[in-house]
C-alpha cells in the first residue's frame, strides 16, 4: 500500500513536470488503483481526449503502464478485452533522484554517456536512431565539440549507447499493453516466462501485468545493429523535435513507428532497477564504513561489485557468494585495498558478519545485506527520536529496539536510569506518535496490579517513518517553490542589475535554495532506504 | 505456619546470646520482623501478626531498635509508613527502589559520577569486562559501595547511549587477557556519545517537528509559512 503522503508527493512531482491535467489523472490512478479509461474519465471529470493524452504522456515517461485483460462475455457474447491503466508510483518518485542516476553514469562511463542518459531521462523513451540524431546535433553545436569530435559521430553515439546498455543502465521498454490471460491459462504462461513468475499465485494483477510487459531477459539488453539509412530518415523527422521537460503529445506517437517501413523501432529507456541497485550497494558500503571500519567497507564494495552481475532481483537479502580469491583480486584493485592481504580480508569479512566456511576447498562468502539495511534504518529512526524526544527517550527507544520484545515500564526506567514518572510520560508520548506499541497486563496474584508493557513493531514503524519522510520531502519542495515565488522579480532580472540590496537578496535566495535542495537530496537517500532497498 | 507451631519452633531453638534477656513479647515481635527478611514489615502488620496488645508492640519495637536487633527503614512506595527490618538484612529493592534510589529519589548525581568514572576507566584500559572495571574501582577506591552488578547496569545504560559499545573478546591482540567469548566494553568510535550519524530526516525541521501531523500544504500550519523553516534557513547564513 502506498503511503498517503507518498501519493501527495508523487502528484506534486507530476504536476511540476507535466502540469495540472497529468497530475489529476495520476492522482486518480494512485488513489483508486488500476482503472480503465472510462473510469478515469468519470472520476476526474476531464474530457476523454484530455485523459487519453495525459495517459500517453505518462506512459511515455514510464509513470503509467497499460495492460489488457480478457473479460468473459455472458450469454453468448464475445469475450471483451479491456485495457486498464496502473500508475507506477516508484517510477514517479524516481524523478527526484535523476541527478543521482546521472552522476553514477558520469563517474563510471564519462561525459558522452551521461549526455545520452540525460536525454533518455528527459524524454522518457527514445529509439537509437533518435539518439544518434541528437548526438549529431549536439556535436555540431559550438562548445560541445570537445567531447563530440570528428565526423564519425554516429559511430561514437552507437558506441556510447552500447556502453550504457552493456552496463545495464539502459534497457528496452516494456510492451505497451500486454494481454493478461484469465486464470485458467495462467499456468502455461507461467511456464513460458520461467522462474520469474513461478510464484504467480501470490502475485496481484498489477505484478502480473508488469511481469508480462517486461522484455525477456535475453532481449532486455540486446542492441541490434542499426542501418545507416534508417538513421537518416529519423534525422529528418526529429530535427524539429525540441528538448524540454513538458513535451507534448504530438511528438510522442511519431517515435514509435518508422513511417517509411511501417516497422516498429525499438524504444529504450533508463533502467531504474540498475540505478537503484547501485545506490543500494553504495548505501550499504557507506553505512559499513561508519559503523564498522574502512577495511570492511572496501571488502564489501569489492564483494558487491562481483555480486552485482548475477543479482537476479533488486532486494536480495544476501550478496551472491564469491570465492575469497575473486574478492582478493577485486579488493586490491580498489583505492586503499592494495595493501590488504588474505588475512586482513578474512578479518573484515568476519567483521561483516560472514561466517568462515567449514571446509577449505570452497571458500566462498556472502554478506547479509538485509541486516546492514536494517541497521541503517534503525540508526536513522534513532536519530529522529533523539532529535524529537530527547536523550532519555533515545536511550529508552534503543533499549526497546535491542530487546525486540515487550518490556515492562519499571524495567525500562531501571535499565535506562530515567525517573519512573518521567519514563511513563516519555513512553506515552512515543506511543501516541505511533513509535511504540503498548500492552496492558493485569496480574491478579499476589495482589491486583496493572503492568504496562512496551514494544517496537518495526514493520509498522518503518511505514510510519516513511510516510513522514514523504511528507517532509514534499514540504522541502513546497518551501523551495515558495521561496522562488517570493523573489520572482529578482529571478527575472538581468544579472548585471543585481547589485546592492537586490544582489544580497539574490545571494540569499541562492543559498536558501541550495540548502533546501541538498537537504532534499539527502532525505531522498532515506526514502530509498526505507522504500526501495 | 500457625502461631502455636511457630512458638514451638522458637522454643526448640537454642537461644543465641543476642536474644537473651528479652521478654517474651519482644521475642515474638522480633520473630515476626525477622521472618519478613529483607522485605521489612509495616508496623500495622506486626501488630496483626504478633497478636499482642498494640501498645505493647510499639514498646517492644522501640526497645528492639535500642538493643540494635532491628532497624527502621524508609520505603519508596509509601513514605508515611513505618517499616522495620532485622539488622542483618539490607532493605530489598521494592522498599528502596533499588540501589540507584536514595531516599526515594533517583540518585542522578551518583549515576553521573559513576558513568563518567567508568568511561575514564574504559578509556584507560581500552577494553574491559564488568569485573575488570569493578576491580579497578575497588582497588583505587574511586567509588565506594558499589557492586559489580551496579557497574554492569551502568555500562548497559552507556551502551544504550552509544557512548561505549559491547563486544565479545576474540582472545587476540587487545583482548589477550580476556577469555574468548566473554562480554567486554570499549569506547565507541566517535568520541561524543550519541548516534554516529544524524540522519537526513533528523537534520531538517520537519524531522523534529511536533506538528508534522497537522501540517498541510495550504493549511494554517504549512511549509510556506513555517517558522521552523524560517529560523533554520536564517541560521544557516
Ligand atoms: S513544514 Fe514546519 S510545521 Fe510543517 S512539518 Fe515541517 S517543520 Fe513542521
Amino acid at each position: 500500500m502506498v503511503s498517503p503522503h507518498g501519493i501527495k508527493l508523487a502528484v506534486y512531482l507530476i504536476s511540476s513536470y507535466f502540469g495540472e491535467l497529468n497530475a489529476k489523472v495520476c492522482d486518480c490512478l494512485l488513489r483508486r488503483g488500476t482503472q480503465t479509461l472510462h473510469q478515469v474519465v468519470s472520476s476526474t471529470e476531464l474530457s476523454r481526449k484530455n485523459v487519453k493524452n495525459c495517459l500517453l504522456v505518462l506512459i511515455h515517461h514510464n509513470c503509467v503502464q497499460a495492460f489488457a485483460i480478457r473479460q468473459p462475455g455472458g450469454f453468448g457474447e464475445e469475450a471483451k478485452i479491456i485495457t486498464q491503466y496502473m500508475a507506477l508510483f516508484d517510477n514517479i518518485i524516481h524523478k527526484l533522484r535523476f541527478p543521482k542516476f546521472i552522476e553514477i553514469v558520469s563517474e563510471e562511463l564519462g561525459k558522452e554517456c551521461e549526455e545520452i542518459l540525460e536525454w533518455l531521462l528527459q524524454h522518457g523513451r527514445l529509439s537509437l536512431s533518435q539518439i544518434i540524431v541528437k548526438y549529431k546535433q549536439a556535436s555540431k553545436q559550438v562548445g560541445m565539440t570537445c567531447h563530440f569530435p570528428g565526423d564519425s559521430s554516429a559511430d561514437a553515439a552507437q558506441d556510447s549507447f552500447n556502453r550504457l546498455v552493456n552496463a545495464r543502465f539502459v534497457e528496452r521498454c516494456p510492451a505497451p499493453d500486454p494481454l493478461l490471460e484469465p486464470p485458467a491459462e495462467e499456468e502455461t504462461a507461467a511456464k513460458k516466462r520461467g522462474a520469474k513468475s513461478a510464484k504467480i499465485q501470490a502475485q496481484t494483477m498489477e505484478q502480473q501485468a508488469l511481469a508480462a510487459a517486461a522484455p525477456m531477459e535475453s532481449m532486455r539488453f540486446l542492441v541490434e545493429n542499426i542501418w545507416n539509412d534508417s538513421v537518416e530518415k529519423a534525422d529528418k523527422r526529429t530535427t524539429d523535435v525540441k528538448c524540454g521537460m513538458k513535451r507534448k503529445q504530438e511528438d510522442l506517437e511519431s517515435n514509435t513507428k518508422d513511417p517509411a517501413t511501417g516497422e516498429k523501432e525499438v524504444l529504450w529507456r533508463a533502467n531504474f532497477e540498475e540505478f537503484i541497485r547501485r545506490l543500494r550497494h553504495k548505501a550499504c558500503v557507506a553505512n559499513v564504513k561508519v559503523r564498522v571500519n574502512n577495511d570492511a567497507a572496501i571488502v564489501l564494495a569489492a564483494t558487491l561489485e562481483l555480486s552485482r552481475h548475477s543479482e537476479t532481483k533488486l532486494r536480495i537479502d544476501n550478496s551472491v557468494p564469491q570465492s575469497i580469491n575473486a574478492i582478493y583480486d577485486e579488493v586490491i584493485k580498489r583505492e586503499g585495498g592494495l595493501g590488504m592481504d588474505l588475512e586482513r580480508i578474512r578479518a573484515s569479512l568476519d567483521d561483516l558478519g560472514c561466517e568462515a566456511p567449514l571446509m577449505e576447498i570452497d571458500e566462498t562468502y556472502s554478506v547479509d545485506l538485509k541486516n546492514i539495511i536494517e541497521q541503517a534504518r534503525i540508526e536513522e529512526v534513532e536519530s529522529i527520536v533523539l532529535k524529537r524526544y530527547g536523550r532519555e527517550a533515545y536511550r529508552m527507544f534503543r533499549l526497546l529496539s535491542k530487546a525486540d520484545r515487550l518490556v515492562e515500564t519499571d524495567k525500562i526506567s531501571d535499565t535506562t536510569f530515567v525517573e519512573k514518572k518521567d519514563a511513563v510520560k516519555i513512553l506515552f508520548k512515543l506511543w501516541k506518535d505511533d513509535y511504540l506499541e503498548m500492552k496492558k497486563v493485569i496480574a491478579r496474584a499476589p495482589k491486583q496490579s496493572e503492568f504496562i508493557l512496551w514494544k517496537i513493531n518495526k514493520q509498522s514503524l518503518w511505514e510510519h517513518i516513511l510516510d513522514e519522510m514523504y511528507h517532509a520531502a514534499l514540504n522541502l519542495r513546497l518551501r523551495t517553490t515558495h521561496e522562488k515565488e517570493q523573489e520572482k522579480e529578482i529571478l527575472q532580472m538581468p544579472k548585471d542589475k543585481l547589485v546592492g540590496e537586490l544582489g544580497n537578496k539574490y545571494m540569499r535566495l541562492r543559498k536558501v535554495c541550495i540548502v533546501l535542495e541538498s537537504s532534499l537530496m539527502n532525505l531522498d537517500d532515506s526514502l530509498m532506504l526505507f522504500h526501495d532497498f | 505456619m500457625s502461631r502455636s507451631s511457630e512458638a514451638a519452633a522458637l522454643k526448640r531453638k537454642r537461644p543465641d546470646s543476642s536474644t537473651q534477656g528479652l521478654v517474651d513479647a519482644e521475642l515474638v515481635v522480633l520473630n515476626v520482623v525477622k521472618s519478613k527478611k529483607n522485605q521489612g514489615v509495616w508496623v500495622a502488620d506486626v501488630k496483626k501478626e504478633a497478636n499482642i496488645a498494640p501498645a505493647l508492640v510499639d514498646k517492644c519495637l522501640t526497645s528492639l531498635v535500642k538493643k540494635n536487633l532491628i532497624k527502621k527503614v524508609p520505603s519508596i512506595q509509601n513514605k508515611a509508613k513505618k517499616y522495620y527490618m532485622a539488622v542483618e538484612y539490607e532493605p530489598s529493592e521494592e522498599l528502596t527502589g533499588g540501589a540507584w534510589y536514595s531516599e526515594g529519589k533517583l540518585d542522578k548525581e551518583f549515576i553521573t559520577v559513576l558513568r563518567e568514572t567508568c568511561l575514564k576507566v574504559i578509556g584507560m584500559m581500552k577494553v574491559a569486562t564488568v569485573e575488570g572495571i569493578h576491580d579497578f574501582l575497588k582497588k583505587r577506591k574511586v567509588v565506594e559501595c558499589c557492586t559489580s552488578q551496579q557497574v554492569g547496569e551502568i555500562l548497559n545504560s552507556m551502551v544504550l547511549d552509544d557512548s561505549i559499545i559491547e563486544v565479545k573478546s576474540t582472545g587476540l591482540g587487545e583482548y589477550h587477557s580476556i577469555p574468548i567469548g566473554s562480554v567486554c566494553y570499549r569506547i565507541a568510535v566517535g568520541v561524543t556519545s550519541g548516534p554516529k550519524t544524524i540522519g537526513p530526516m533528523a537534520s531538517i525541521p520537519c524531522g523534529a517537528c511536533p506538528r508534522i501531523s497537522v501540517c498541510t500544504p495550504d493549511g494554517i500550519i504549512s511549509p510556506k509559512t513555517c517558522v521552523y523553516f524560517t529560523k533554520w534557513l536564517d541560521i544557516e547564513f
